[in-house]
């Protein structure tokens, strides 16, 4: 996990075809949507709701993959898997890295739009 | 399959291999927003035009109203889910055809199956590459068109199979009227003269039969008989019959001719029905008993098929060797007489009878007809005709004949 990217730009360019704008609608658009699955896989544990943890994670991993975010994805996408089988207890501890990772993302692609892309 | 504008998008480089190719309208159903607005934006960089949706049942509503000609959708939806969209579009006869791309995670075999199953016709991984999603986007709009392009083939196939279907129901009751009509012309069976009785049996090849067969009186002493077989068979043969036919009626001869001789019946007849520019003619065999005396006086052009069989003596063929009418103009028929004795009996036989060929192809024969008609000689003289028919079947082991089949009966009285 540790050898994963928070986030690879070049990666993100590149699946939005070079297309800067798409890729900062895309951005934006991430950093919109993804606290509120977040909040749904968080809830869903609360309430020990697998299948509902299981689709809040599988819709946030479809979102983190255009925005390329290796990290990220690799969590959600083992938070997903918890929730199918119902593993309430490592899910708990797995959410707060997906949590955790999410925060690192919003940061790099806010940095990322600061500072510009290269041209 | 129906071109679109790009939206107002220039395609890229490389995009223009399939913007040359095909621009479609596609529908994407995707419920989560990023991943909808990255494969929405690729499509429209390849030139479609794109049309989403949050989930299924939006997007059967928008499938129903917009008929998009490929429909991209996502596995895992609130409300209704991927496989059950698939479901939905393939229940709906307006829409059934559309491909539609299910796009999932999910890449295990029995997923896989799962979604073929329900109604999609390919998938496609969120983290395809642009080249795959190009590659599938386009093999599926190719299939879809050729789905579109066989049903409308199959339907514009059924409704001119209605047509024909339609045309030969009508061809059928005009044969059938005019098999009718012929059938009108054809003489009773019972007496046709005092002291002689007729019987016949007639099996056109097809509904019209371009064999064909008189007795009639002449006059109060004199009966007239002939058979005619106009080469080919179908409706042209019988239109031709029917038209020779119509020469020979008694009322007509009479009045071209002045006498029913049967020689010069034939020459008028020979002048009168030319061989035919596709090359098509008759043989015909001409007949005229005088009653009081019972002589027969014959004559034949190229018909070889009159047997005449005298009770209890052995049957002979009243014919000489003629051409067919129309070979040549200056043709001479030589009329022959014979006295005919009580009880002997007449047989006018088209070569559809005798012509019946066998499984190996050998011809029934007009000696084995003699034969039948011998072996025969005290039954009833309809008996004998349809025993001829009998046998003449069981020799070519099936009921209908290739060419038309008739035998016409006609016996005096002891």
């Amino acid at each position: 996990m540790e050898t994963l990217a928070v986030f690879v730009l070049s990666e993100a360019l590149d699946l939005a075809d070079g297309d800067q704008e798409l890729f900062l609608t895309l951005a934006n658009l991430f950093m919109q949507e993804s606290p509120k699955e977040l909040a749904a896989a968080r809830s869903a544990l609360a309430r020990q709701d697998a299948r509902g943890l299981a689709e809040a994670a599988h819709k946030l991993k479809g979102s983190v993959l255009p925005i390329c975010a290796p990290r990220l994805f690799e969590r959600a996408q083992r938070l997903e898997l918890l929730g199918r089988q119902g593993e309430f207890a490592e899910a708990a501890s797995v959410c707060a890295d997906v949590e955790s990772c999410l925060a690192e993302v919003h940061a790099a692609l806010r940095n990322a739009i600061a500072g510009g892309f290269p041209s | 399959m129906p071109l679109h504008s790009t939206n107002g998008l220039v395609p890229s480089a490389d995009s223009t291999a399939a913007s040359s190719f095909l621009v479609a309208t596609i529908l994407l159903v995707e419920d989560e927003p990023v991943t909808r607005t990255s494969m929405a934006a690729r499509l429209k960089r390849l030139g479609h035009r794109v049309l989403e949706a949050g989930n299924g049942r939006e997007a059967l509503e928008v499938a129903g109203r917009e008929r998009p000609d490929l429909i991209i959708v996502d596995w895992m939806m609130p409300e209704m889910d991927g496989p059950t969209f698939c479901e939905s579009v393939r229940r709906d006869p307006t829409m059934k055809s559309i491909y539609i791309l299910l796009m999932t995670s999910h890449d295990q075999p029995a997923q896989i199956a799962e979604g073929l199953a329900r109604g999609a016709d390919d998938f496609l991984s969120k983290a395809a590459s642009k080249q795959e999603i190009t590659a599938r986007v386009l093999a599926g709009l190719r299939t879809g068109r050729l789905v579109r392009e066989l049903e409308v083939t199959g339907a514009q196939l059924e409704s001119s199979l209605v047509l024909l279907q339609t045309k030969q129901t009508e061809m059928e009751a005009d044969l059938q009227s005019a098999a009718t009509f012929v059938h009108s012309l054809l003489p009773q069976p019972g007496s046709p003269a005092p002291g002689l009785s007729l019987a016949w049996e007639y099996q056109p090849a097809l509904t019209l039969g371009g064999d064909l067969f008189n007795v009639t009186a002449i006059d109060a002493d004199h009966l007239g008989l002939y058979i005619l077989d106009a080469s080919g068979h179908g409706v042209a043969a019988a239109l031709r019959s029917a038209s020779l036919m119509t020469f020979l009626q008694v009322d007509n001869i009479l009045r071209q001719i002045g006498s029913y001789d049967p020689e010069k019946v034939l020459r008028e007849a020979n002048r009168q029905f030319p061989l035919s520019a596709e090359g098509e003619y008759f043989t015909l065999w001409v007949g005229q008993i005088h009653l009081p005396t019972r002589m027969l006086s014959y004559a034949s052009a190229g018909h070889h098929g009159v047997l005449l069989s005298p009770n209890e003596r052995p049957s002979r063929w009243l014919t000489r060797p003629s051409s067919p009418l129309g070979f040549d103009q200056e043709a001479v028929f030589v009329s022959d007489q014979i006295t005919l004795q009580p009880a002997d009996r007449l047989f006018l036989l088209s070569d559809g009878i005798y012509e019946a060929a066998s499984p190996t192809g050998e011809p029934w024969g007009r000696w084995r007809f003699q034969q039948a008609v011998e072996a025969q000689q005290h039954e009833a003289l309809a008996t004998t005709i349809a025993h001829c028919f009998t046998e003449a079947r069981r020799w070519q082991a099936q009921r209908e004949f290739l060419d038309d089949a008739a035998v016409v009966g006609l016996e005096l009285s002891v």
